[in-house]
């Protein structure tokens, strides 16, 4: 009898604990949902984010603080598409009812924006693919402002009581921002067509969005390391008249391969800072952007 | 089919055109008569790409019979993949290996009668537990999921139900409640939960073997909590039938075992994780639990196992795709309180049931070290203290004669990617006087279609 009387005291506490949060506790699953959660939720949100700049997203081990964060939180945003698939599903089990799929508190930002690359056919032959199409959607600003609108009228819905500050908040950030891509998308002008290459696919929303044109990947398939052979042939079909300006990589990838490919036809290896944190520039979303064109906009010039 | 399909519609149509005078005729109108004549030039073309169908599909099935071999599909056609959400996620894992030993036949574990699933396992090429899974949510509340296992025991397939579980969605008990019944791994110690194939060594460590013969999957209902607090803490309870080892014999009167556990974890910065918990499983064993190969030995009486397990992660770069490091250790104390038999030294009615009240310590601790995304190695020492039995037990299986079964073991693997590992170990196991048995496991891990979910 003790011992159920333990549980229940425990419960009861877990219950007047909960009420006693007054701000809405956000778990973002990567850095950039949580800055755009920053932006918009301000001083009435608590974000926890389970992983940072120098961790592969794709890769991430369900830690055991993951459940304790997950268990109290009210909105849960992450990119989606497969992409936290390794680990979120086993969160979600231990997860609140107030943010599993189809509630309000359930946020995958790739559902609420344009997917590239989805695939006709999938097999796991393929390597790492995801059958949803291609998950870092942020890396194009207009997905951020549409997740963000999305994230408002979470927030509104949410914690109805602040929704003027919110939407206050919103404001401010959307005009910036559009301000923003304005100024970007007249400094990376020059990029028009510079032929690039990446380590893994996580470029693809940047590369469309920039109008840079994608020669090769690292990777010999998605997901699986760069191999000496499929290194080879890449350098071979640079040296064929397929010339690069750029090889990307992001800032959790391994410098080897890009650096050896660098070394071989002179052609500048960047580590981009590839989300908020990935590297000493890159504190925000804005500068996250600022600083991806300008660290192109300096590897490319002289080669149009 | 497409091409099949198709000649079928528009024959037919045809015999619908060719009625539809008639149905018109009583009509008698004008017009119908210029429409019975646009009816029969459409015939004639509908006859001639009859026939020409007809003699395509002759050629297509002069070679090829009714293979279908050749249907296109159109270049619009779109295929949408999406996760199996409404669909339950089907998974096997294949699971193959070479065994070598040193020390021929049976190799015991001094003081211990081991089950099916503590032995060690067969020398030579093997195919392991091949493991089919089936899971999904059922509806708005349930979830369900059953694993069946294919293994060879003694010269004989046989079909194992591993697990066969609903549990509670969140929502319908209260946040961070979630109730599981059924048949599964329960909440014991770290690797319990866990499928063998997820292991980090191709054998389990030693305390598994000899006090719970590889895991404890019983029949029953277990009930847990995470608590709201800022660090990981998850208390719990479970009520089973007592029909797998440790226990046995169940007379199915209410429950025969039972179990109490907490967990803690937390994050010590962004690169270092933890956890640890404490586990204790009670239970009676009514009519007997038998084990030990070949020279059975019976315990009736109470078990009481307490487990305290300790985890820590740790990604050097931050990465943990590139490097990472896990340290992890159980230690095992069980206490039994009842009658041992030694079934074999006399046969039939004359067994005698010896006075039995004895503690026994296991332990394991493990290294594993990823140095590059593709490979990682480890290192185990896992060890067995047994007590020393009475006479009258002499020469039986839990007669350890004073002997500490120890087994260190080093491995590598190599994992492809998330679907695919090969891994190589060598057991340096002395687990009986005068054994010493050199073990050489070769293994590849690989699993078809739904991956389970990796557990924190």
């Amino acid at each position: 009898m003790k011992r159920y009387f333990i549980a229940s005291t425990l419960m009861l506490l877990g219950v007047l604990c909960n009420n006693a949060f007054a701000k809405v506790s956000v778990f973002a699953c990567e850095p950039e949902w949580e800055a755009l959660a920053q932006e918009i939720g301000g001083g009435n949100i608590k974000v926890f984010t389970a992983t940072h700049a120098k961790q592969d997203p794709h890769h991430i081990r369900a830690r055991p603080s993951f459940v304790s964060k997950i268990r109290r939180a009210d909105l849960v945003i992450c990119s989606g598409a497969g992409l936290e698939a390794g680990w979120l599903p086993v969160l979600m089990q231990k997860a609140s009812a107030r943010v599993q799929p189809g509630t309000d508190g359930y946020l995958m930002a790739s559902d609420f924006v344009k997917i590239l690359e989805i695939p006709n056919a999938v097999d796991r032959s393929m390597g790492d693919i995801h059958p949803e199409g291609n998950p870092h959607v942020h890396l194009n600003p207009h997905n951020i402002l549409l997740v963000g609108q999305e994230l408002l009228q979470r927030l509104n819905r949410i914690d109805a009581a602040n929704a003027e500050f919110y939407n206050e908040r919103f404001q401010n950030f959307s005009s910036r921002w559009q301000q923003a891509i304005v100024g970007w998308e007249k400094d990376a002008v020059p990029l028009k067509e510079q032929p690039v290459i990446v380590h893994h696919k996580s470029f693809i929303y940047l590369i469309s969005w920039l109008n840079l044109k994608l020669v090769g990947s690292l990777e010999p398939r998605p997901g699986i390391p760069p191999t000496a052979s499929h290194l080879e042939s890449l350098l071979l079909k640079v040296k064929q008249g397929n010339p690069v300006n750029v090889i990307m990589r992001a800032s959790y990838e391994s410098a080897e391969a890009s650096e050896w490919l660098s070394g071989q036809t002179g052609v500048p290896a960047v580590m981009m800072p590839y989300t908020v944190g990935g590297d000493n520039e890159s504190t925000d979303l804005f500068s996250l952007f600022d600083r991806s064109i300008s660290l192109l906009i300096q590897n490319t010039s002289g080669n149009k | 089919m497409g091409s099949i399909f198709r000649p079928v519609v528009i024959l037919l149509s045809v015999i619908f055109a060719s009625q539809l005078p008639i149905i018109a005729k009583a009509d008698g109108h004008a017009e119908i008569e210029a429409l019975r004549d646009e009816i029969k030039s459409l015939r004639s073309v509908y006859e001639n790409r009859i026939s020409e169908l007809e003699s395509k599909i002759g050629k297509i099935q002069g070679p090829s019979a009714i293979s279908g071999a050749s249907v296109q599909t159109p270049a619009t056609a779109k295929r949408s993949v999406k996760g199996n959400a409404s669909n339950p996620s089907i998974g096997m894992v294949l699971n193959g290996r070479f065994n070598q030993y040193t020390v021929d036949g049976e190799a015991e574990v001094a003081g211990f009668a081991l089950g099916h699933e503590g032995e060690r396992k067969g020398a030579g090429f093997a195919v392991d537990h091949t493991e089919l899974n089936f899971s999904s949510n059922i509806d708005d509340k349930f979830y369900g999921s059953s694993t069946f296992a294919i293994a060879e025991h003694d010269g004989a397939t046989e079909v194992e139900l591993e697990e066969a579980y609903i549990q509670t969605l969140p929502g319908f008990m209260g946040d961070g409640v979630t109730l599981k019944m059924g048949r599964a791994f329960w909440t014991l110690g770290y690797l319990n939960e866990h499928h063998s194939h997820a292991d980090d060594f191709s054998d389990r460590p030693l305390p598994y073997r000899a006090i719970l013969d590889g895991g404890y999957n019983d029949d029953g209902v277990e009930i847990s909590y995470v608590l709201p607090t800022d660090f990981y803490t998850e208390i719990g309870m479970g009520l089973f039938r007592g029909n797998d080892i440790p226990f046995g014999g169940p007379d199915g009167k209410g429950h025969g075992s039972r179990s109490m556990f907490a967990r803690f974890g937390g994050d010590l910065g962004a690169n270092h994780s933890w956890r640890m918990g404490v586990y204790k499983l009670t239970g009676e064993s009514v009519s007997g639990r038998k084990a030990g190969h070949g020279n059975v030995v019976t315990f009736i009486g109470d078990t009481d196992v307490q487990i305290l397990d300790l985890r820590y992660t740790y990604a050097p770069t931050g990465n943990a795709r590139e490097k990472e490091i896990i340290v992890q250790h159980e230690t095992f104390w069980r206490e039994e309180n009842g009658t041992y038999e030694d079934t074999e030294d006399t046969p039939g009615a004359g067994a005698v049931a010896v006075n039995w009240d004895r503690d026994k310590v296991g332990s394991y601790t493990q290294l594993v070290y990823k140095f590059n995304p593709q490979w990682r190695v480890g290192l185990r020492y896992s060890e067995l203290i047994p007590p020393p039995a009475p006479a009258a037990l002499s020469g039986s299986h839990i007669d350890g004669g004073g002997f500490t079964p120890e087994m260190t073991s080093t491995m590598v693997d190599w994992t492809n990617s998330e679907f695919s590992r090969v891994r190589l170990q060598f057991n340096d196991a002395q687990l009986a006087a005068g054994q010493n048995d050199s073990q050489f496991l070769l293994q590849y891990i690989m699993s078809i279609g739904a991956h389970g979910a990796h557990k924190y």
